[in-house]
């Protein structure tokens, strides 16, 4: 199903989905043919790296990766002229659950992300630049084999590009398809070749990042918007979007939804809209994971109101994270995707700090408990007690990730809980004390 | 101190130094007691145990940090569970994740009772357990160790011998890293490693690759748990029947601080059980090379009993009477000083000197080949008291001695195993007839005496060495003694020499007298953690 061009009679934006239907598109000559490139020449390298950093700032673009941190803002905290060198890292581990659109892209328009990490390295005086890509995604990391091959045959990578005098070289990093190593200090962790657990800020990778140097790490979404801002201008990308959440956004929908797929919109749409545009939801919405599976969910109600910008996500105390919208009809079971969930983030805790690496895994025992029927009355109040206990007390929001899905199913669906620790005749009885047993401590 | 800057702990102004771990500004500025598993003060910080969490005024409103990754710094604002209770009930959820996969089989566990993680339970969580067996524990381990328990409950690892010195209780582990961190940033030798994630973490070394490594012991003290365990001391000793003296490293001239744990008197009689580092930030930081710490296995073996002459046990009282006979009788002496003896011992060797007259010559120094510093707690030259003997004047001369050897006609020598030290110079020495040995084991020296008297060794008198690094230290007295009627080598020598030294510390003031570098000192003075000399006055330079 091709990517819609329009939508209630206005176009749809198209920073980011230029070759999503075009065939063999991830070929440069394809790609050029629309319109790969074109900034590399002067269009760049007439700005100043300060200018650029400028534009990017006016543009609003924000991060793509989950946080929505201003991207210019980002870009002015990298140390110029230290001596040291700067690297570029790209973030395409997209791990994130509910997740699939810098997969799309990197198949797609490998170019444009080549094109994209040069305009960054000129802003930020980059000479070597990283892709951090998950490793199984096996066809992304031959196309972007094949397409930065093909940069380099055309003088678009490497020495004096362009004839610019700028120069670039561009690394694909295998990671092994940790979750974690997402985390931008614990990619870079993986990166040096060390265990992908995320480092102690500060230091905060601007200052000391990949190989103790400053190193901006950035997602595939967010540098890939760069060379449309870059011909077009800030305000031709802030004519979509709200004043704060400015531009177009990539949007995975997938679960009860008609057409579930990847979408390029205007942020702002109402939630509703959007999922009338991925072809409505299948049954009776029940509730919606609006941001990748950290994101507190939102019952229906919360849907009805919501916009596919940060600011309203956040006002719902939830959070547009990576773009990832998962809408669930009446007919799933809420303690089933919560208990699938928390095993997610235990199996993907890192180990490293005792909340996360204790507490996520005890809140799904107790709740894989309540999902066979055994759970007990309490169970619920401990498990969001739990919660709390590791939401932000660990090195890495990860555990809070977990918190997050754990407080608000149990907050917004707590009936159908309550459904199950209902199923326990037993469910009253109080904790047995262990008794023990000669030898049962070797 | 002009370094001081102002930062607020609940409320109160404190002082500290700028840019220091909060953590250490909270314990030791704030006298706010921080509890911690991973922090260490000598190790990288790695801030993952998060037991130290404290409130701060940041951007946002007060959020809770580490205080060990955080810093000090001017207009900082903190609380701790001193007045918040959002930072006691963060504690607590750590110490109950702590726990929640720990087997808690303290009763049978050789740390309990100086485990931090009991320490911390009594002061943080005291919380009632809110596990249910159906619920289950994650016990750590890899699968080679994994084994079912009588209620056929999958366990993790137990008894996992790591190499020639430690074992490892996997399931105790709370992975705080601590020992990996030692290994690889200390001992500089990363044999030690965390694999897999989450719960499933484990501690291990490189498939089929011990753990040996000469300061491995070490890890068996930053373990804040009883996960590290030595081999020579676990389950040998409750620690809590234990008491302690302080003392240094006598096998080398770094003198790294140490503890002896003895009992005494007990059911279990009177021993020494095992030697602790003791933490000198200048001197050995919280280290000590297992070398060091297995001295105390030596202190009841083969030692010198009362005495010997002429090969056969005397006691005490005759060793001395017949030392003092031929020293009468001889007619010129070579006192050989020892820098494995304290400056104490070498001083009353000096008074010996004195009341023998012209009759006797002091020599002094090694035959023992010196090394190279380790950086961690060894300076590499096994004299521990070679600065000492600088000190008293005592030259450093064994050579000439050995050349010498025809002249005299007794040797005296005091903690000098000078046989084992060059056997092939100190055949030299078996040219001067009469040989007078003061040592503390059967060493190859007193196979070689005609005379041999027994002294306590330096685990068992009070006494001063002075470090390469020409600190001072003091070695304590433990009272655990082979042997009660043992005297200290000062004691005996005091005796030859026709004194009446009351005590140690009038063997000090006897040192005292030969140095000016040691004016003003005694015991008290120089404390637990030794107090560097003052320069020696330099001659003033003869000008042109
Ligand atoms: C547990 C965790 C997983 C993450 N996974 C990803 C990821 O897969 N892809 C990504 O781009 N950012 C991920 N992030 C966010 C990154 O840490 C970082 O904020 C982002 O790469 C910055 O790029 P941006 O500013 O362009 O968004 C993750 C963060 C956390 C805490
Ligand atoms: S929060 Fe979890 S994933 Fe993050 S550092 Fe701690 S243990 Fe690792
Ligand atoms: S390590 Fe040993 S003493 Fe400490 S809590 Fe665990 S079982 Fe008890
Ligand atoms: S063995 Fe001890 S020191 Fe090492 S990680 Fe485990 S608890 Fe920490």
């Amino acid at each position: 199903m091709p990517h819609p061009t329009h939508w209630k009679g206005k176009e749809l934006p198209n920073v980011l989905r230029r070759l999503f239907d075009v065939p063999g598109g991830h070929r440069l000559a394809v790609a050029r043919q629309h319109g790969a490139y074109s900034t590399i020449g002067a269009t760049l390298f007439d700005k100043s790296p300060f200018e650029l950093i400028e534009l990017v700032k006016d543009s609003g673009l924000r991060g793509r990766g989950g946080a929505g941190f201003p991207t210019g803002m980002k870009w002015s905290f990298v140390p110029r002229g230290t001596g040291k060198p700067v690297y570029l890292v790209i973030n395409a581990d997209e791990g994130e659950p509910g997740t699939f659109k810098d997969r799309l892209l990197m198949a797609r328009d490998p170019h444009l992300l080549i094109e994209g990490m040069i305009c960054t390295g000129w802003a930020l005086g980059v000479r070597t630049a990283y892709i951090y890509v998950r490793g199984e995604m096996l066809p992304q990391i031959q196309a972007l084999n094949h397409a930065i091959r093909e940069a380099y045959d055309a003088g678009l990578l490497g020495e004096n590009i362009a004839g610019s005098r700028y120069s670039l070289d561009i690394y694909v990093h295998r990671g092994a398809g940790a979750y974690i190593c997402g985390e931008e200090t614990a990619l870079i962790n993986s990166l040096e070749g060390y265990k992908g657990q995320p480092r102690l800020k500060p230091p905060f990778p601007a200052v000391s990042g990949a190989f103790a140097n400053p190193t901006c790490v950035n997602n595939v979404e967010t540098i890939m918007a760069v060379p449309w801002i870059l011909t077009h201008g800030a305000k031709a990308y802030r004519r979509w979007g709200t004043d704060k959440s400015p531009g177009s956004k990539l949007f995975s929908i997938a679960g009860d939804i008609g057409r579930p797929g990847v979408y390029e919109i205007p942020l702002g749409m109402p939630m509703p809209e959007f999922f009338e545009l991925a072809g409505g939801v299948v049954g009776e919405l029940q509730g919606c994971i609006p941001g990748g599976s950290s994101a507190p969910v939102l019952n229906a109600e919360e849907c009805a109101k919501a916009a596919m910008d940060y600011e309203s996500l956040a006002g719902l105390k939830s959070m547009l994270g990576s773009g990832a919208v998962m809408p669930f009809n009446a007919t799933r079971d809420p303690v089933a995707i919560l208990r699938t969930l928390t095993r997610f983030y235990a199996h993907e805790s890192c180990g490293q700090c005792t909340p996360c690496r204790e507490g996520t895994g005890y809140a799904h025992r107790v709740l894989d408990q309540v999902a066979e029927g055994k759970g007990r009355d309490g169970d619920i109040d401990h498990v969001r007690d739990l919660a709390d206990q590791f939401e932000w007390t660990t090195i890495c929001p990860l555990a809070t990730a977990d918190a997050w899905p754990i407080k608000s199913f149990t907050g917004k669906f707590r009936p159908a809980f309550d459904a199950y620790l209902a199923k326990n005749p037993d469910r009253a009885k109080p904790r047995e004390l262990t008794q023990l047993e000669p030898g049962a401590f070797m | 101190m002009a370094d001081l800057i102002t930062i607020a702990v609940d409320g109160r102004d404190v002082q500290v130094p700028a840019r220091i771990p909060l953590i250490e500004a909270l314990r030791h500025w704030a006298k706010v007691e921080t509890p911690a598993f991973c922090y260490h003060e000598d190790l990288k910080v790695a801030g993952n145990c998060r037991i130290c969490l404290i409130e701060f005024e940041g951007p946002r409103g007060w959020q809770l940090g580490i205080s060990c990754h955080m810093q000090t710094a001017p207009n900082l604002k903190v609380r701790t569970q001193v007045s918040s209770p959002g930072v006691v009930k963060a504690r607590k959820g750590v110490m109950e994740f702590l726990l929640v996969n720990h087997p808690l089989d303290c009763p049978v566990c050789d740390k309990a009772g100086e485990c931090t993680l009991q320490d911390n339970y009594m002061s943080q969580g005291r919380h009632e357990s809110r596990l249910r067996d159906e619920v289950g524990k994650v016990y750590k381990g890899g699968a080679d160790h994994r084994f079912t328990d009588t209620k056929g409950g999958d366990r993790g690892g137990k008894r996992i011998d790591l190499g020639p010195s430690i074992i490892l209780d996997q399931e105790r582990c709370i992975v705080c890293t601590r020992c990996v961190r030692f290994m690889r940033d200390v001992a500089g030798s990363e044999q030690l490693g965390v694999v897999g994630r989450g719960d499933h973490a484990y501690l291990t070394t490189f498939p089929g690759q011990p753990l040996d490594h000469a300061y491995d012991l070490c890890t068996t003290d930053v373990c804040p748990v009883g996960a590290l365990t030595g081999k020579h001391f676990r389950f040998q000793q409750r620690v809590w029947n234990l008491k302690t003296v302080e003392s240094i490293d006598p096998s080398d001239a770094l003198g790294a601080n140490l503890t002896i744990e003895y009992s005494f008197p007990g059911a279990q009689g009177a021993r020494v059980w095992r030697l602790m580092p003791r933490r000198n930030p200048e001197v050995n930081k919280s280290w000590l090379a297992n070398r060091s710490r297995l001295l105390y296995q030596q202190l009841a073996s083969n030692r010198l009993g009362d005495g010997k002459v002429a090969g056969a046990d005397v006691p005490l009282d005759d060793a001395v009477a017949a030392a003092a006979k031929a020293l009468a009788g001889a007619r010129r002496i070579a006192l050989v000083a020892s820098g494995h003896a304290t400056l104490e011992d070498n001083a009353a060797l000096l008074a010996l000197k004195d009341a023998l007259g012209e009759r006797a010559e002091v020599f002094g120094g090694s035959w023992l080949a010196v090394g190279k510093p380790d950086g961690i707690a060894l300076s590499g030259d096994p004299v521990a008291n070679r600065a000492g003997l600088r000190l008293l004047g005592i030259p450093d001369n064994l050579d000439l001695l050995a050349q010498r050897a025809g002249e005299f006609d007794l040797l005296l020598s005091v903690q000098h195993d000078l046989w084992a030290a060059d056997p092939a110079k100190a055949a030299a020495l078996a040219a001067i007839p009469a040989r007078l040995v003061l040592a503390s084991w059967q060493d190859a020296t007193v196979a070689q005496a005609t005379i041999a008297i027994g002294v306590r060794c330096w685990a068992e008198a009070r006494g001063t060495m002075v470090n390469c690094q020409e600190r001072i230290q003091v070695l304590g007295a433990c009272p655990v003694l082979p042997n009660p009627a043992l005297e200290p080598a000062w004691q005996v020598l005091a005796r030859l020499a026709g004194l009446s030294w009351s005590g140690e510390a009038e063997a000090f003031k006897a040192a005292q007298a030969r140095s000016p570098r040691l004016a003003g000192l005694s015991y008290r003075a120089i404390g637990p953690q030794g107090r560097v000399l003052a320069p020696a006055a330099v001659p003033a330079a003869v000008g042109a």
